[in-house]
């Protein structure tokens, strides 16, 4: 092998050409498929961690995977839902151990952090003009934040994100039929959550 | 219900369903409710951005492992 490599050191080199050209190929491709969806990354993995830091390691540990397996990433899908397994899983793996216990709320926490986050914020467009319309931005995070969080997530992926049903069910690995109860009785729990803001803070909850 | 909202429903359940609203009051003041649920989630919920940091991390992250691949090579 030695052998051949000193007679022919041409071969080898354009043998390395070709390999970082295919290489540069695959990192143009990323970036342009996958490093896109880093701000919805980004935001994913805040909901899920609570926390700035941890999201940041969360979201480069997701790329770092996609990118090593970049080559199976099925060409044609969605690869946002592809990102957010991806995301989900290491999740799973190496954040949820050490995070509250499911289905308690600190509130005090999300507060924190949302106050903490919140002066990073981008844009958003106003609704139309309802009783809604004078909820806060933060009594609405504060509602979705205490759902359980089977619900919570799928409204986060279904509203906030935009993904089908189907892209949903694989990514929370259940049938549709329970992504869809589960965005319905969420969805009423969120809606029951938000009148009781709007009772709170005065605002006529009848719809006319 | 969802699936409405959600835009799920094929063409033929989706005009059903619609023929459905114009006949039952109840039906579609829920739906008005569900969209209207939906869009506050939408519209209310605060985006943030990812730090320019962590942005151009993940841009390098494709050039450091060129770059390992090439010294294992050589």
């Amino acid at each position: 092998m030695t052998k051949s490599d000193t007679k022919h050191p041409v071969k080898a080199v354009s043998k390395k050409e070709l390999h970082s050209r295919e290489e540069l190929q695959k990192q143009l491709e990323f970036q342009k498929e996958a490093v896109v969806h880093i701000n919805s990354l980004y935001n994913y993995a805040l909901h899920l961690t609570m926390n700035p830091d941890d999201a940041e390691d969360l979201v480069q540990e997701t790329y770092l995977k996609a990118y090593r397996f970049f080559n199976s990433f099925e060409r044609g899908t969605n690869c946002k839902a592809w990102l957010f397994k991806i995301l989900k899983n290491n999740y799973i793996n190496s954040f949820r151990k050490n995070s509250k216990e499911p289905g308690k709320v600190d509130y005090d926490l999300i507060k924190d952090f949302y106050h903490s986050i919140k002066d990073t914020r981008t844009d958003t467009t106003e609704a139309e003009a309802d009783y809604f319309h004078t909820l806060m931005h933060e009594e609405v995070y504060m509602a979705l934040q205490s759902l359980p969080e089977e619900f919570r997530e799928v409204i986060q992926l279904c509203d906030i994100e935009g993904f089908t049903y189907e892209e949903i069910a694989n990514m929370v690995e259940s049938p549709i039929g329970t992504v869809r109860s589960r965005l319905y009785r969420g969805r009423k729990l969120l809606r029951a959550q938000l009148e009781n803001y709007a009772k709170k803070f005065g605002f006529n909850t009848e719809t006319e | 219900m969802s699936v409405a909202i959600d835009g799920e429903l094929t063409l033929k359940e989706e005009q059903m369903f619609l023929l459905h609203l114009s006949e039952c009051e109840v039906c579609r003041i829920e739906y008005e409710d569900a969209k209207k649920t939906k869009m506050i989630i939408r519209e209310k919920i605060v985006r943030f951005k990812a730090p320019p940091s962590l942005v151009s991390t993940i841009m390098q992250l494709s050039n450091i492992d060129t770059k390992e691949t090439e010294d294992t090579l050589l």
